[in-house]
């Protein structure tokens, strides 16, 4: 231990070891992200570890111990869904071989288990228990029950971490669910965490969304499937000089209460995807089927995800 | 034994509590922040020097999981690492009602500098994060660090 009173030589001693540390510190806040991130997942994958490993642990005991009868009632539905669908796409296939049409980019989706990091700095990513391993990237969206959660920034092998809507940094390209309107849905911080919502900005100012009406992705830019539900128009957050209007957005989901989540993956081959039908997403007016094209929505420009 | 060693065992079980109850358990923020805790019970027995490298060891493992501001805490940390260690040119002695004072404005220092350095200022509401928020996790911290230290004084007997 110390002593309480240091000569004037050690303390100049402390305070130039302390100044290395600084320039250190300082050099990894100011380090482009592609040398960030390696460190990152060294500490992630050795100091956190077991505390990661003993949530999965706890999550999987949890799931295993939920009341089956709630599932079976899930499934059955979902059965009854899918009986009563089977031969409408089985039309729907036969008439676009008929028509020479390509089929709809249909993405896959795999489930995963979500962990929250109870750090700060933190506070608005997740981790992921599916990687590279699984067809997981960087730019997968993330989607729950009700619609979209967020994206997945960084993936490794077996694991990746996302941040979800409630992060400074995204930005999903947008549109009304009959395609009206578009626009870029961004976090709009409340003073408390549970007060964020979100703002669709960038609304064309002669175009008039109702309070209730739904915001889904747009497709465009390529990141997030066209399609997912995102939220339900609040009300006019401001009107910005005649040219744009900005809507306030209650988000479908509330980050904080997931746990479970599917990782959609793109298909091979694919600009552009789709799952509007899933949420029942009418087909917009502007993304008629063009011979081999399939819709617009990879197309680049503004209103673009970030 | 060297007496050092009960109060470095101390340490190091209040960072592996904080992360086993907020990342094991998943308990999040209803745990207090028992990482700036450490590093500021720490540092007031500690060379500044060494004091500042704990606090960057200590940032590297919360920045560990920042996607966007990367070395953030790093360098909140190891400042008030620093300062904390310097405590002692002006305070002597650890007495309760002292360590509760310098716990919690450790704590709320670390906030607002965090707030700073983390890019988080245009993003939340800085009054109420900075004058509602940072206070109460600071009352906390100290809350808890005091418990947590007097538990440790008396079970290394110290006075």
């Amino acid at each position: 231990m110390p002593s309480y009173f240091e000569s004037r030589k050690g303390r100049r001693r402390e305070t130039l070891i302390a100044g290395i540390f600084l320039v250190l510190a300082l050099l990894l806040y100011f380090l482009p992200d592609n040398y960030q991130a390696p460190i990152r997942r060294t500490v992630r994958v050795t100091v956190l570890r077991p505390f990661m490993g003993f949530q999965a642990a706890i999550a999987d005991q949890d799931t295993r111990s939920v009341d089956v009868s709630g599932i079976r009632a899930q499934r059955d539905s979902l059965v009854a869904v899918l009986a009563a669908q089977a031969p409408i796409v089985e039309e729907n296939r036969r008439l676009r071989a008929l028509l020479g049409l390509e089929e709809r980019a249909a993405p896959t989706f795999m489930p995963a288990r979500l962990v929250r990091i109870g750090i700060s700095g933190g506070e608005s990513t997740f981790l992921l228990n599916v990687g590279t391993a699984d067809g997981v990237l960087a730019g997968s969206p993330v989607v729950a029950a009700g619609g979209l959660v967020g994206v997945v920034r960084e993936a490794e092998e077996h694991t990746s971490q996302g941040v979800d809507w409630t992060h400074a940094e995204f930005r999903a390209s947008a549109m009304t669910a009959d395609g009206a309107a578009y626009g870029i849905v961004e976090p709009r911080p409340g003073r408390f965490r549970e007060e964020d919502l979100l703002t669709l900005t960038g609304a064309p100012f002669h175009s008039d969304i109702p309070a209730g009406t739904r915001i889904v992705t747009s497709g465009r830019g390529g990141v997030y499937p066209r399609g997912l539900p995102i939220g339900v128009v609040l009300g006019i957050d401001e009107a910005d000089t005649g040219w744009r209007k900005s809507y306030i957005l209650r988000p479908l989901v509330r980050p904080e209460s997931v746990s479970h989540v599917l990782v959609g993956r793109k298909p091979e081959g694919s600009a552009a995807w789709d799952v509007a039908n899933i949420w029942f997403v009418p087909a917009p007016p502007d993304t008629a089927p063009r011979g081999g094209s399939g819709d617009a929505a990879g197309v680049a420009g503004a209103g673009d995800d970030r | 034994m060297d007496r050092r060693w009960p109060f470095v065992v101390f340490i190091v079980l209040l960072i592996a509590l904080h992360l086993f109850l907020r990342v094991g358990l998943g308990l999040g923020f209803w745990v207090p922040d028992l990482l700036t805790v450490a590093l500021l019970l720490a540092a007031r027995r500690m060379p500044a020097g060494y004091a500042s490298g704990l606090g960057l060891a200590i940032g590297l493992i919360r920045d560990s999981v920042n996607l966007t501001t990367f070395g953030s805490d790093a360098v909140v940390l190891t400042i008030l690492g620093y300062f904390g260690s310097r405590t002692r040119d002006y305070f002597v002695g650890d007495s309760m009602f002292f360590l509760a004072i310098y716990l919690f404005i450790g704590k709320w220092v670390h906030d607002a500098l965090y707030f700073v350095v983390a890019r988080v200022v245009g993003v939340r509401d800085a009054v109420s994060t900075l004058l509602i928020e940072a206070p109460l996790a600071a009352g906390y911290a100290a809350l808890a660090g005091l418990v947590l230290f007097s538990a440790y004084r008396a079970f290394a007997r110290e006075r």
